[in-house]
């Protein structure tokens, strides 16, 4: 026994022996990853880039790689967010916004030293609108393949097939591959889809250096970039390491392993933002939030009962969800949206005119149970769906809180029948054109999440027609503002609100430059600086 | 034997097509539309349409269960339609990442359970025994996740021992594939520096991970040996004179590890395919990770062949555990 006891006794010594020189081999924790070639930027998200071809994919995650490796004609930057000119040069619209001629830069080239020129550009979103998935949605409509000519190499010219106001604010989201690049890699005619899903053949300021699918995605920043570099500090490279935790994002912030990450929760923020070393980006976003009704099925189907709901809905706990990071809607148009008016009815907090419209309906005794949809896991969801159901209490009206995965309430929204009574909606407009969130309200929307509301009404529809042929912007933007007027007034939903954007960086990351117009943790990379202190 | 091995291997292939027939039927019939989903929110009608086109699901389901078949018959578990990659090619590029990290772990639990199991049962009712049976109540009340955080606090964030997460430091480069297994091939690359960056980044996700399975070997192990050590037979070797420690790590732990053996089989399997709360903390680019992926995306196919992978292995773990008992009793073998 006692040689059992003797023999049992060294096996711990072994281990924690063991465990230590594990841990030798594990070196400090660092800053930013100082490399040959200059330092290395580590950005922690928790969104993979499963695809990063420009003609088939976009999200917040892969947008932003794109935005590092490929240029497109004109570029969203600023907030607010305004057009800049990039690969073009100018451009000018004729014909009542139907023919749109842009003029390229003559320096612009491809990673391989190809020139980009106007062939590049046709060819580029004739094979987005031929492979039909990702941003083609957005021109789909308006832009044939042969409607694009060449007019000479550094100029090309659009020919909508119907006049098309909004036309300029989609294309920073339309990249421009190397045409040559991508034949080399075709592969049974795909057009170089299956390449470019891990591969690029664009002429940004950074190239892929390291593809580790599910793990990291390295990006090398070129020296020579054609544009050039908003700053001699810029980071040799980017590595968007993929963080799945805010758990580990805060650690990882905290630890100096992570530079900047997107996803931390309201309390996570409260935390950092007082730790020495760490800087919070806290930005008034453009993703609105709301609880949208299904306006032609149940008894949300009366727009009185909509209202009742709407008045009584209490806002400030809607800020207080976001510990205050959140400004409340004063428009169904997020105010980084161009022609944003705030409307003056917009309903706040009102009992007595909550109480004044249930008695128009048939629910003015109360008794009636209504389901709140919301996404199973998001806390912030869930506890506006507690503020509704205390809410609505006082009118009689029971809430139902429905968790559900993404998956299942977007097949809910995608016929009237099913849609639901509420549901808690995020919507983020790819554009800053009014278009891009009145069309959320229109007929072409039905079946998708934002519109979940199957809102008709034929006098706003044709209201929308009307701006999106419009031209002058001066003929538009009144438009627009009774665009804004009429959607309150149907009270598809409850308008909530805008909650900010926000990033924990460490304090050596300079350059952070906000634009509305990106996506939920998007961050321009081209922008960033490291100076270390 | 051979025969007993034929028999089981084709049973295994029978459960396996039962396995691929009910996934294939729950994936699709529950709610939600993959190429929707893959569409994007803003894709119209007429592009949702052309995705479900592309990846056949606009067939009648028998039909798409038909090619499905044909597929895995030609070694073609298809293609998902949130990565665009085969279904093959993404689980050969996770599924490694998983088994290491479940093969360390269970060595640690396997390294330590045993012994602790061991000397339980031997200093029944010392204090030993009641740390042991602390160590093995928490290991089965501790949520997983919740210790893979608190050890990413302690090791990582407070002490700066180990690193946060992933499989290796951000700025290693993974050693050339053999085997995808980055402690085998960084060894057989002679990259000493590579094989301790591994070795760090695999502790703290490996001893979340093996604590469940580490407190049943040490309850399973001890039960077994305070029954093993009341045999007639342990009584005869101990008044012939023979050692404690072979007395009791020979004779006694021989018969009580059988049932022990079962159970770690059991545990192997199911820790290849619940993986993915560890995954999800510790940054681990394993199969579970994917598989949740998937399953947010409604991604039939890489569904099915993670559904397939993670039954082929529990079946091939109790398949081996099973061969395991017929050589170490002689019983069993006879049977067989």
């Amino acid at each position: 026994m006692s040689f059992i006891t003797t023999r049992m006794k060294a096996l711990p010594i072994a281990l924690t022996l063991a465990a230590a020189t594990a841990f030798t081999m594990s070196g400090p924790a660092q800053a930013f990853e100082k490399t040959p070639q200059g330092s290395v930027l580590v950005f922690g998200g928790r969104q993979p880039v499963p695809n990063l071809d420009p003609s088939q994919k976009y999200d917040w995650s892969t947008r932003m790689l794109q935005q590092a490796v490929y240029d497109a004609l004109v570029k969203y930057e600023g907030d607010p967010a305004e057009i800049k000119p990039w690969l073009a040069t100018s451009w000018e619209e004729s014909d009542g916004a139907k023919t749109w001629t842009f003029h390229l830069a003559d320096n612009a080239k491809f990673h391989n030293g190809d020139p980009v020129d106007a062939e590049a550009i046709k060819y580029s979103f004739t094979r987005t609108l031929k492979i039909g998935k990702g941003p083609s949605w957005m021109l789909s409509s308006v832009l044939a393949p042969d409607g694009i000519e060449v007019v000479d190499p550094h100029t090309v010219r659009f020919h909508l097939k119907e006049p098309y106001a909004p036309f300029l604010s989609f294309l920073p989201w339309w990249y421009i591959l190397n045409p040559k690049e991508v034949a080399a890699h075709e592969k049974d005619g795909d057009m170089g889809q299956a390449w470019l899903t891990e591969h690029a053949a664009g002429s940004g300021p950074f190239k892929i250096a390291r593809w580790q699918q599910g793990t990291l995605y390295g990006l090398a920043a070129l020296d020579n970039y054609w544009k050039g570099w908003p700053h001699k500090t810029h980071p040799a490279g980017v590595i968007y390491k993929l963080m799945r935790e805010t758990a580990t994002q805060r650690a990882a912030l905290i630890r100096g392993d992570a530079d900047i990450v997107e996803g931390l929760s309201s309390d996570d923020y409260e935390v950092v933002k007082s730790m020495p070393g760490i800087a919070i980006e806290d930005h008034p976003g453009m993703t609105t939030f709301g609880v949208m009704f299904n306006t032609s099925k149940g008894p949300t189907a009366d727009i009185n009962l909509r209202k009742a709901i709407a008045y009584a809905m209490d806002y400030d706990a809607l800020l207080k969800v976001y510990n205050g990071a959140a400004t409340l809607e004063d428009s169904p148009f997020p105010a980084a949206i161009k022609g944003h008016v705030a409307v003056k009815d917009i309903p706040r907090k009102d009992m007595a005119k909550a109480k004044e419209y249930l008695a128009k309906t048939k629910y003015a005794g109360g008794g009636l149970t209504l389901d709140y949809v919301y996404v199973q896991g998001l806390e912030e969801e869930r506890k506006i769906g507690l503020i509704l159901l205390d809410d609505l209490k006082e009118l009689g009206i029971t809430v139902q809180l429905k968790p559900m995965t993404w998956p299942n309430m977007t097949a809910l929204a995608e016929k009237a029948d099913t849609s639901p009574d509420m549901m808690a909606v995020f919507t983020t407009p790819v554009a800053t054109d009014p278009d891009a969130v009145a069309f959320q309200y229109a007929k072409g929307s039905w079946g998708k999440y934002y519109g979940s509301h199957y809102l008709d009404d034929p006098d706003l529809e044709k209201m929308i027609v009307e701006a999106r042929q419009t031209a002058e912007w001066d003929k538009r933007a009144p438009i627009y503002a009774k665009i804004q007027e009429r959607i309150v007034a149907d009270q598809p939903e409850v308008f909530g609100m805008l909650a900010n954007r926000r990033w924990g960086r460490r304090d050596w990351v300079h350059g952070f430059n906000f634009s509305p117009v990106h996506f939920t943790g998007e961050v321009d990379l081209y922008q960033l600086e490291i100076v270390p202190k | 034997m051979a025969l007993y091995i034929g028999k089981r291997m084709a049973f295994l292939v029978v459960m396996l097509f039962g396995l691929l027939i009910v996934t294939f039927l729950i994936s699709h019939v529950a709610p939600g539309d993959p190429a929707s989903l893959a569409a994007g929110p803003d894709a119209p009608p007429e592009m949702v349409e052309r995705i479900r086109h592309e990846y056949g699901l606009d067939r009648p389901l028998p039909v798409q269960l038909g090619i499905y078949v044909a597929g895995i018959l030609h070694g073609d578990l298809g293609q998902s339609v949130r990565t665009g990659h085969s279904v093959l090619q993404d689980l050969s590029e996770f599924f490694p990442a998983t088994f290491e990290l479940v093969t360390v772990s269970m060595l640690i639990a396997i390294i330590l359970g045993i012994p602790l199991g061991m000397l339980s049962a031997v200093k029944q009712n010392s204090w030993f025994d009641h740390a042991a049976r602390i160590v093995s109540v928490s290991g089965v009340a501790v949520p997983m996740f919740w210790l893979g955080l608190m050890l990413q606090l302690a090791f990582a964030l407070d002490l700066g021992w180990l690193p946060l997460g992933g499989r290796l430091g951000i700025m290693s480069t993974p050693p050339d594939p053999v085997t995808h297994l980055y402690l085998i091939d960084s060894l057989l690359a002679g990259q000493w520096d590579v094989f301790g960056d591994a070795l760090s980044h695999l502790i703290l996700p490996a001893v979340a991970l093996c604590f469940p399975a580490l407190a049943s070997i040490i309850r399973v192990n001890r039960a077994e040996m305070i029954e093993a050590l009341g045999q007639d037979y342990i009584t005869n070797a101990r008044a012939q004179g023979i050692s404690s420690f072979r007395t009791v790590a020979i004779y006694a732990l021989k018969n009580a590890f059988l049932p022990t053996l079962a159970m770690i089989g059991l545990r192997y399997g199911w820790m290849l395919g619940g993986t993915i709360l560890v995954e999800s903390v510790f940054d681990w680019p394993g199969i579970g990770l994917y598989a949740t992926q998937s399953a947010i995306a409604q991604d039939f196919q890489p569904i099915m062949g993670v559904t397939l992978l993670i039954g082929a292995n529990f079946m091939i773990a109790n398949l081996l555990v099973d061969l395991a008992y017929i050589w170490l009793d002689p019983r069993t073998r006879e049977a067989a």
